[in-house]
């Protein structure tokens, strides 16, 4: 059984039908990359998933269960996490806050800093500083930590490495292959390189709908259906 | 600084050296509230927090608040004269206090229930909405008083004591005329007027609940609540109903605004609809909050401060500047001027009475150039609360 299985979801923006029939599948231990163009869809595909914007048609299960319509937060407690685009996250609080605040309730706040810490050895310095003061490379070890230590066994990871600079963004590759060995990752990236290094197998979308996919192996740049749908 | 305030006050408006020929007492009498005004700041200041609570933390505007603060109010007026089934009129004011959350905490309960379907402008306008349908059944609400309209008084009781219940020495009765006073405190010689007492009464219940709402924010509930003032969809994608923390925080909020609402009731021994129930209540939270910095609680208890610093000096009463120039100032220079416009006039249109048009001026100020408030700004100066950051300052100079 697969761990997540989009079936022919259909989403909406007000009028704007931007997911236009969608299907992928996520197996347990995998990385999958989704790619493509600015705009065709890559991030609403996973907010749908977690229900922020639920799809009109189509159905989501995770680990069998549909899902569709449910309320984001029963989602999320199911065990999907969330790593959003832009490091979006609680910069009011501090590091260690927002790692505390990503623990499930009933699990060992210490064990969760233990992981997160070991992970991202950067951040311990910078525990007790507002989130919102770091780097952007160290907000997006925050960021990915609190997805970490959340029990999850589905993280989705939205555009780890948007406005990063190239140094940074090898360290976060780095982080991101640490995370992929933990757990299960769907994987939202332009940075196509990036991409075929973490990934095990990919979805290219464009205009709402999936127009290959494949193993990330042996995958160029020059690949003619790459080249045609990731040159702007 | 505030424990001391009436001795403070005391002293300065008691001098009686000059300089230029005004003296500096007079001087102080203008400049700075009086202890009865103090009151006023402490128990709007708790509405004013309460308001802070929920608006500036979980980032949801209250604009029905006022109704939280009606509901404390009325409640301690209508068990004063014996109007609530089942509670004598000689229940301890503080049991009232404490009952008259809990009605304020279930009802913010219920109107939250509905409200928190909504964001933004819409939640705002809503519970608007709920405060407004309150006003109008308070004011035409018989069973209150034979006016309901203008409002009903307490008579009978002999005035409403803040203190521990059962212990006779430890009760400080409210009230400028109804309150206690005491002379010669503990052999020190120091006497306390009705003012001076309703201060530190009110002021202990003020500083509690204070402390009450700052655990609360620091707790992981209220953590929550400022994540979901960051940004909710990422609180809720972290596994959070944030539901229910938002409809947990205005309840509490509801509660502290019932304390607020009913100390002012406990004080005053009279309450009406336009000053509890209106939405003009509601603004002056807003006001203090966004004067002393949204988000920071103690903030809106010194915007509420400043509010009544400047209602003070531009008092149309004998402590007021107007008077105070008015009698001051020579004959002479009062009558100068450009044609019919003279000192005297500028006076009478532009200070006598006039915070309004000040207060509005400085509002705008404040959003425009100081948006995060007096305490706010302060704290991002001084790089984290006072309390933590100034011994640390002092102890730099002292070296």
């Amino acid at each position: 059984m697969s761990l997540l299985e989009v079936e022919d979801i259909h989403s909406y923006y007000g009028e704007s039908h931007i997911l236009q029939g969608i299907s992928l599948e996520v197996e347990p231990g995998e990385c999958v990359a989704l790619i493509g163009r600015n705009g065709v869809g890559k991030t609403t595909t996973l907010r749908s998933i977690l229900q922020l914007t639920p799809p009109r048609e189509g159905t989501v299960r995770y680990r069998g269960e549909d899902v569709t319509g449910r309320p984001t937060h029963e989602v999320a407690r199911m065990g999907v996490g969330w790593v959003p685009e832009e490091r979006r996250m609680f910069s009011h609080l501090t590091v260690d806050e927002n790692i505390r605040i990503a623990t499930p309730p009933g699990n060992s706040v210490e064990a969760a800093f233990e992981r997160a810490y070991s992970a991202f050895p950067e951040l311990e310095s910078h525990r007790g500083r507002e989130a919102g003061d770091l780097s952007g490379g160290q907000q997006q070890m925050v960021a990915i930590a609190r997805g970490l230590v959340g029990d999850n066994d589905l993280l989705l990871v939205d555009e780890p490495s948007e406005g990063l600079a190239p140094q940074i963004v090898a360290a976060v590759a780095e982080a991101l292959k640490t995370v992929a060995e933990e757990s299960t990752v769907l994987l939202v990236e332009q940075n196509f390189p990036l991409a075929m290094d973490v990934a095990d197998r990919f979805y290219l979308l464009d205009h709402g709908t999936v127009v290959e996919s494949g193993s990330t192996e042996n995958v160029t740049r020059d690949d003619e259906m790459i080249r045609r749908y990731l040159s702007a | 600084m505030l424990v001391l305030y009436p001795f403070i006050y005391g002293f300065l408006t008691s001098i009686s050296l000059s300089l230029l020929g005004v003296s500096l007492g007079e001087l102080f009498t203008v400049f700075l509230p009086r202890v009865r005004t103090m009151v006023v700041v402490l128990y709007v200041g708790l509405f004013a927090m309460s308001f802070d609570f929920v608006s500036g933390y979980t980032g949801y505007l209250s604009f029905g608040h006022a109704m939280f603060y009606g509901i404390g109010a009325y409640f301690v007026v209508l068990v004063g004269t014996g109007k609530i089934p089942g509670l004598p009129a000689e229940t301890p004011f503080m049991l009232i206090i404490v009952l008259a959350g809990v009605l304020a905490f279930l009802a913010a309960l219920a109107v939250g229930a509905v409200s928190f379907r909504l964001t933004g402008v819409y939640f705002a306008m809503v519970t608007l909405g709920f405060a407004e349908v309150a006003h109008v059944f308070i004011r035409n609400w018989s069973y209150v008083g034979s006016n309901p309209r203008d409002g009903v008084g307490v008579v009978g009781r002999d005035g409403f004591a803040v203190g521990i219940p059962g212990i006779d020495a430890l009760q400080f009765r409210l009230g400028r005329l109804a309150g206690d006073s005491f002379e010669n405190v503990l052999g020190t010689g120091i006497d306390l007027g009705a003012a001076e007492v309703s201060f530190y009464a009110v002021g202990a219940v003020v500083l509690v609940c204070y402390f009450a709402m700052q655990r609360i924010i620091h707790s992981p509930f209220g953590r929550v609540m400022v994540a979901i003032r960051e940004n909710e969809e990422r609180a809720e994608a972290v596994g959070y109903n944030t539901f229910w923390y938002k409809l947990g925080a205005f309840g509490i909020s509801g509660f502290f605004a019932a304390i607020g609402g009913a100390l002012f009731a406990g004080y005053r021994r009279s309450v009406a609809p336009e000053n509890t129930f209106d939405l003009f209540v509601t603004a002056d939270a807003l006001l203090a909050a966004i004067i002393g910095g949204f988000g920071t609680l103690a903030g809106a208890l010194y915007g509420h401060l400043f509010h009544e610093f400047l209602q003070g000096i531009f008092t149309t009463e004998s402590s007021g500047l107007a008077r105070f120039l008015r009698d001051t100032l020579s004959e002479g220079i009062l009558s100068a001027g450009v044609g019919e416009f003279t000192v005297l006039e500028f006076i009478n249109v532009f200070i006598d009475g006039r915070a309004e048009l000040y207060l509005g001026v400085i509002f705008v100020a404040f959003v425009l150039f100081v948006p995060r408030g007096i305490l706010g700004s302060l704290r991002d100066r001084l790089g984290g609360p006072l309390a933590e950051t100034i011994p640390e300052r002092l102890r730099r100079y002292r070296r």
